[in-house]
């Protein structure tokens, strides 16, 4: 069972990994042959970098759009940040003190992030023009992770599992014969369907995530007065100016 | 796609929009064909207009401004009727474009 | 007389009420399809080639190696919606394909198809789609249903601009020989004639000549028109538009009376006498360069120490964010200018040092708002700091009428609704899309002439001075109402 487990974590794992780097080799491969931020933007590489920091951290483009989606969607992603955050306490030997303190929050944190995908899923099956266009990756998605939350919020809350034990696997998957897995239906299913959103992301629209930073609407400084940016391409066009 | 008008038994080729696809083949009754589809009975003044853009045509192979159009007719039918909005009242689509149709000229293309 | 009468304005602004959803409302809307003719003259195949499902996947291969937008775009979306309500044809229209998202998903499908591994194995259940014919007629119908405005994009979080989309839709619409007729006949007039209108040479002169006697006759003052004059200081490139439509005309007298004014010697450009560039419109960089090209001949042969643009604001976000790559390095003009600046800069910079003098009074009676052009405002800037676009603009209009009133902010700035007419969609065969597109603008135009007395409202675009100037009437507004915004500066210059 612990061999099987550890197994799938580390394809996972792998998959996450190679998936990803392939998507991002793909979008480095292609260039961007013109000047395409959305305006205003900043002048300087620092400031466009500070915009791609804000729509990271404060989803700034999303307040503009959509004050309760805004609200739905930070109370997910902040949750989901908190809670990956407490998690790490399952894989450092040595809990460090601040990693002590935010369990609590984290615990919290579990809450908004439901909250905050049910609110999304609801948004989506309820609001015509959203429902409109979504497909059935879009639902299923929202319910792996409601499904992943709701079983950690079971381990959590109501059907403790050993704690000490999963800590005792995670750190030693690497090894010829992993160990520990405690035998508990609910903590298996998180587990599981979490190897499981770990392999889809580089396959699916969890890719937004690496997008936003990619954007060149968002990425890009103002400066084409300034700086040429022929593309390799474009070069070979005939006429002036190459 | 493209279909024709009917002028005393010849039939006339246009383009989707109803602007003839041979100006050679304009003649007035053709222009009364025209001007028929489009809902204007072809008046006096309208045919000052017609006919404005037919010589313009001849030397430019263009159509006029509206500005140079305003300003002959002015000063065929009258300096009360040098504008844009007389122009308008003859041909309610806008003249450069009801007008040169009527006139079997092309349509001026771009952002006008 | 238009073909479609829209029903009235609601008394109130209601900006935020997104429109009931009426599938398939606008699945008629489609544009004259480009003549084998107007095709080949762009070098693209007069007709559909016989295996163009194969083609159009091979091409869609060829766009995502050429452009990283075009990839992360199409991965990143997560159909959360942001952007479904903020386009003024879906708010016009209320068919849910016009939704940004939706538009974008009828190329997306493709890509998933064949170039994902979850639209591989799961098809339909991840939006992927093969192309046939009736994915083709909804790419047809719909990416010409869509301005290129970029408004969705400041929404979007992640932004994703729809313009990219549907530009690369086009194109490859384009390599597979199905053409629109409005942008690909006034390309091929522009490769030969030099102009969207197809003015000739001798017809530019003589209208100019025409204006100089109409200055003159007016103004008392031999304002000058000069057409290829050599060894002039600027090279105005301007809209065709600017000499042959109203109020487009009186934008040009403005800037030739700015110019005389401030004793600047300028001229235009038979080679280029066009600003435009509408190869944008449908994707191609090809095209745009070639287009592009004129103005850097033009520069060239004429001998100029600057180039600057009048007023049209897709031509504006190509000379600004796209000349020095496409036609530069400017190296050969005078380094003390950017290149290219934009006429706004020019007369802004001289009313700010007194170089020309503005008399408000002359355009007493007029309270003027400003419609920002989308490409301006969300593609391009003016001045030195990030939102000159908005300010310079406005800057001059104040400087040049007694009363200045500004839009609801949720349609000014970069949040300006395009007006209707821009992408290529300016032709009368859209005529229903283009009123129920300009909705938005007029609903808020409706609230300040109501309840702030505005008049006049003035623009920087060739193509939304001609769609107000068609749309206007049906909303019960005086077609006058839309001014040049140039023809303001021309009415309160002090000249001699």
């Amino acid at each position: 069972m612990s061999a099987i487990a550890a197994i799938l974590l580390v394809l996972a794992t792998a998959m996450l990994a190679a998936g990803l780097a392939y998507r991002l080799a793909l979008w480095l491969a292609a260039p961007v042959p013109l000047s395409i931020p959305t305006m205003p933007a900043p002048l300087t590489r620092g400031g466009a970098a500070m915009r791609v920091g804000r729509e990271m951290l404060l989803f700034h483009s999303l307040f503009r759009a959509d004050k309760p989606l805004w609200a739905a969607s930070m109370a997910f992603h902040l949750g989901l940040a908190l809670v990956l955050l407490r998690h790490l306490r399952y894989v450092v030997a040595v809990p460090p003190a601040w990693l002590v303190a935010i369990q609590p929050v984290g615990r919290l944190a579990g809450w908004m992030m439901m909250a905050g995908l049910l609110f999304l899923l609801a948004r989506r099956l309820l609001v015509p023009r959203v429902r409109m266009v979504t497909r059935t990756g879009d639902v299923a998605v929202l319910v792996l992770l409601l499904a992943i939350g709701t079983s950690g919020l079971v381990t959590t809350y109501l059907l403790h599992t050993d704690i000490l034990a999963v800590k005792a696997f995670l750190t030693s998957i690497w090894r010829a014969a992993p160990e520990g897995l405690p035998p508990d239906p609910t903590f298996l299913l998180h587990l599981l369907l979490a190897i499981l959103l770990l392999a889809i992301v580089p396959f699916s629209k969890l890719l937004h995530a690496p997008g936003l930073v990619f954007s060149p609407t968002r990425n890009q400084p103002d400066g084409s007065r300034r700086y040429r940016r022929p593309a390799r391409w474009a070069r070979t066009l005939a006429g002036g100016g190459q | 796609m493209d279909a024709a008008y009917q002028v005393d038994g010849k039939t006339v080729a246009h383009d989707e929009e109803g602007y003839l696809t041979d100006i050679g083949q304009w003649n007035e009754a053709v222009a009364g064909i025209i001007a028929e589809a489009e809902g204007l009975p072809m008046t006096a003044e309208r045919w000052e207009v017609v006919n404005f853009l037919r010589e313009y045509y001849q030397e430019y192979q263009i159509a006029p401004a509206v500005r140079v159009l305003t300003k002959a007719i002015g000063k065929k039918l009258g300096p009360e009727k040098a504008s844009n909005k007389y122009l308008y009242e003859l041909f309610p689509y806008g003249p450069a474009k009801q007008a040169c149709k009527i006139a079997g000229l092309p349509k001026p293309t771009g952002c006008v | 007389m238009s073909a479609f009468e829209p029903p009235p304005l609601a008394d109130e602004v209601e900006l935020a009420a997104p429109p009931a959803l009426v599938p398939g409302a606008m699945a008629h809307s489609r544009p004259y399809v480009a003549a084998p003719a107007h095709n080949q003259a762009l070098g693209f195949p007069g007709e559909r080639v016989p295996d163009w499902e194969r083609r159009a996947v091979e091409k869609l291969g060829e766009l995502l190696e050429r452009s990283r937008a075009l990839r992360v775009f199409l991965d990143s979306c997560v159909k959360c919606g942001a952007c479904a309500d903020k386009c003024h044809f879906f708010i016009g229209t209320g068919d849910p394909n016009n939704m940004p998202v939706a538009r974008q998903d009828l190329l997306r499908a493709l890509y998933r198809r064949h170039f994902t591994v979850a639209g591989r194995m799961l098809g339909r259940h991840v939006g992927a789609r093969d192309m046939d014919e009736a994915l083709l007629q909804e790419w047809y119908t719909y990416f010409h249903q869509c301005t290129q405005c970029r408004r969705c994009s400041v929404f979007c979080p992640f932004g994703i601009d729809t313009a990219e989309i549907s530009m690369a839709a086009r194109e490859i619409m384009d390599a597979i020989g199905l053409g629109q007729k409005y942008s690909n006949e006034i390309i091929g007039k522009v490769h030969k004639i030099g102009n969207n209108l197809g003015l000739p040479e001798p017809a530019l002169a003589n209208t100019l000549e025409g204006l100089e006697e109409d200055v003159l006759e007016q103004s008392g003052a031999a304002v000058k028109f000069p057409l290829d004059v050599h060894g002039a200081d600027v090279l105005l490139v301007t809209p065709s538009a600017d000499f042959f439509a109203e109020p487009h005309v009186d934008g040009l007298i403005g800037y030739a009376k700015v110019f005389h004014q401030a004793g600047i010697s300028w001229t235009l450009s038979s080679h280029a006498s066009e600003a435009a560039n509408f190869a944008l419109f449908i994707g191609s960089y090809e095209q745009m360069h070639k287009i592009a090209q004129r103005i850097r001949q033009a520069a060239i042969d004429l001998g100029v120490k600057r180039i600057v643009f009048g007023e049209c604001g897709h031509a504006w976000r190509v000379a600004y964010a796209f000349l020095n790559t496409l036609a530069g390095p400017w190296d050969f003009l005078d380094p003390a200018y950017p290149v290219p600046q934009h006429i706004v800069e020019v007369t802004h910079e001289l009313i700010r040092r007194g170089g020309i003098v503005l008399d408000r009074d002359t355009n007493a009676g007029k309270t003027v708002t400003f419609h920002d052009s989308c490409n301006v405002a969300r593609a391009s800037r003016m001045g030195d700091a990030p939102g000159g676009q908005f300010v310079l603009p406005r800057e001059v209009i104040k400087a040049a009428v007694p009363s200045f009133v500004d839009m609801h902010p949720d349609t000014t700035h970069d949040r300006t609704f395009c007006c209707g007419g821009g992408g290529g969609l300016l032709t009368d065969d859209l005529l229903e899309l283009r009123i129920k597109g300009a909705r938005p603008r007029m609903q808020a135009l409706k609230e300040v002439v109501e309840q702030q007395g505005v008049t006049h409202m003035a623009a920087i675009c060739a193509i939304c001075k001609t769609q107000f100037a068609k749309v206007l009437p049906a909303y019960g507004f005086p077609m006058e109402m839309v001014v040049s915004l140039h023809q303001l500066v021309g009415q309160a210059i002090r000249l001699g």
